[in-house]
């Protein structure tokens, strides 16, 4: 305030002088360089664009199958304490949708329904879990998926983790260098 | 220090707070202003989202009743929720899951249960909320690091506040002889309406900018894994209390009307203006609504197959922190008295806005006028001596 009162000499001090408390108008690029991701992942919550980022297609479970995808096609999310976190959505088959009473997700082969892994919460047509993933989890592991009838039938079925999502493949091997 | 050269330093303290960042400042003020109204802008936008009663005989459809109805209309369609917004006016939303997988919300009449409209691809509302928020800055790990850029607009704002009063002398005066002078040019009037507009924004700039700094709290508390909430854990229902059926079909779940019949007879007073459906066959129905302390939910989870409520949350639960915690929120958005309040805190909202505007032309307008005034000088006097500069008895 004060000193701006002394005229000042060179072409870019006039100009830094004139403009300075101006330059803020420029955070503005923020929100507008977000916002393209901002539409996208509202669209994805909103199921517009289809099931997850990285579709895994129909996967047979016993006498139903299961559509799967990876929420995003990104290194697991930390989650403090808890540790690190990977979403998947699945959908069932139409034909299931009342025969199914709960789906699994899980590392590794379950011993027993009882522990089944991570159960999926939401609408047939679109659930969702967070698979918590070790770091330790070995490159070749399999994700498996179990699917609990309302008539205390289960099955299951599994899918290599390197195909089920490849970025976790990659964070774990980053894990392992450290 | 001299009391003259103190209360310049005050001034000096008070004009830098907002000036290198008074776009952003003026930005989240605008935005925070329309995000209060968002609602209420989108109900006169869209028809969709009125509650039109037919006919001035027709009664209120229950939660089940209007379940009903969209199970009839939409067979297919699975329902995830339905909530009566704050307001009769307002038509009740159902967030919805089609057998596309595609998720939107549907207004729906509380009257007839007919589906009137499909939230638009662009959610105001959301939008307003996300770029006053956290300037649309994603959360990936944590809270984004747009809310803290946000959230620390408190700790300034709450400086600018004190600040203002202490270079404003007796500004209790200004209560009595309100001072708004049109004809003196446009410094002499955005000086006074600056003044003007900021004692009588005292309580709201106070509760906005301590309550946006409690967002930063919040902040700084979720990203080092910091709970202060009571509010129990629910487990999901045990194995042995979920029916398996011989048929292998679904086992029977109690209807919204009854679980809300119980939970409002074992808790009373108990409002119910949402209602959550299972997210899965192990899980409650989720249902609750504003207590006797309106900036407060109360909520319970109701095991739909032995119809008990396993676990509650009322107001009588919270801890005396938690009331001051989860009263930070409602304060700062003022959704929780119904329209009043919420053009209240918008008129506020627009005044706070116009302050960060009429500072920056009282900067603006006095630098020039010292400018001009110095450079005059310099002139007449020949550069003998150092052009004098403006004072804050030229605020």
């Amino acid at each position: 305030m004060s000193k701006a009162a002394v005229a000042p000499a060179s072409p870019l001090s006039r100009w830094w002088h004139k403009w300075r408390f101006h330059l803020n108008i420029l955070l503005l690029l923020i929100p507008l360089g977000f916002m393209p991701k901002y539409f996208a992942d509202a669209a994805m919550f909103r199921g517009d664009s289809g099931l997850g980022e990285r579709d895994l297609g129909t996967i047979q479970v016993g006498p139903w199958q299961v559509q799967l995808a990876e929420l995003r096609d990104e290194a697991p999310r930390a989650d403090g304490p808890a540790g690190h976190f990977k979403a998947f959505n699945a959908a069932l088959c139409n034909t299931c949708i009342n025969e199914v009473k709960a789906a699994y997700l899980r590392i590794g082969k379950p011993r027993s329904l009882r522990a089944a892994g991570t159960i999926f919460f939401g609408p047939p047509y679109r659930m969702a879990t967070n698979l918590p993933i070790p770091s330790k989890t070995k490159a070749d592991a399999e994700i498996w998926i179990t699917l609990e009838g309302w008539d205390g039938s289960m099955h299951q079925a599994s899918i290599p983790l390197a195909k089920a999502s490849p970025a976790t493949l990659a964070w774990l091997n980053k894990q392992g260098g450290k | 220090m001299s009391k003259k050269s103190k209360s310049r330093l005050w001034f000096l303290v008070h004009s830098w707070l907002a000036l290198p960042i008074w776009f952003f400042v003026l930005i989240v003020c605008v935005t925070g202003t329309l995000a209060v109204v968002s609602q209420e802008i989108v109900w006169l936008a869209n028809p969709d989202v009125r509650a039109s009663q037919p006919d001035g005989a027709a009664e209120r459809l229950s939660y089940q009743q209007i379940l009903d109805a969209l199970h009839k209309a939409e067979p297919d369609m699975a329902v995830r929720s339905l909530s009566q917004p704050d307001g009769s006016h307002f038509a009740v939303t159902a967030a919805v899951t089609f057998a596309d997988g595609s998720a939107p919300t549907l207004y729906v009449n509380p009257y007839t249960g007919a589906i009137q409209g499909k939230s638009p691809d662009f959610n105001f509302e959301a939008f307003t909320r996300a770029l006053h928020g956290w300037w649309l800055v994603p959360f990936t790990n944590g809270y984004s690091w747009g809310w803290y850029l946000v959230s620390l607009l408190g700790l300034p704002m709450l400086a600018s506040l004190v600040t203002g009063l202490v270079v404003y002398k007796k500004f209790w005066k200004g209560f009595f002889k309100p001072t708004l002078r049109f004809n003196h040019g446009a410094r002499i009037f955005w000086g006074d309406f600056h003044r003007l507009s900021g004692i009588w924004s005292i309580w709201f700039i106070a509760v906005i900018s301590i309550t946006g700094t409690w967002f930063l709290i919040q902040a700084i508390l979720g990203d080092n894994h910091i709970s202060v909430s009571t509010e129990p854990v629910v487990p999901v229902i045990a194995r042995e209390d979920v029916p398996r059926t011989d048929s292998g079909a679904p086992a029977a779940r109690i209807s919204v009307d009854e679980a809300t019949r119980i939970a409002r007879e074992q808790i009373p007073g108990l409002e119910v203006s949402f209602v959550s459906m299972p997210g899965n066959a192990y899980s409650h129905l989720y249902l609750g609504g504003r207590g006797w302390y309106p900036l407060m939910f109360q909520t319970v989870n109701v095991n739909p197959y032995n119809s008990k409520i396993e676990s509650q949350f009322l107001i009588q639960d919270r801890s005396a922190l938690e009331f001051v915690t989860e009263s930070m929120r409602p304060l700062h958005t003022g959704d929780f008295g119904g329209l009043a309040i919420k053009l209240i805190w918008a008129f506020f909202g627009l005044l706070l806005s116009m302050m960060v505007l009429s500072g920056l032309l009282i900067w603006t307008k006095r630098t020039a006028q010292a400018t001009a005034a110095a450079l005059k000088r310099g002139e007449r006097k020949q550069a003998r001596t150092t052009p004098e500069t403006a004072t804050e008895a030229s605020l």
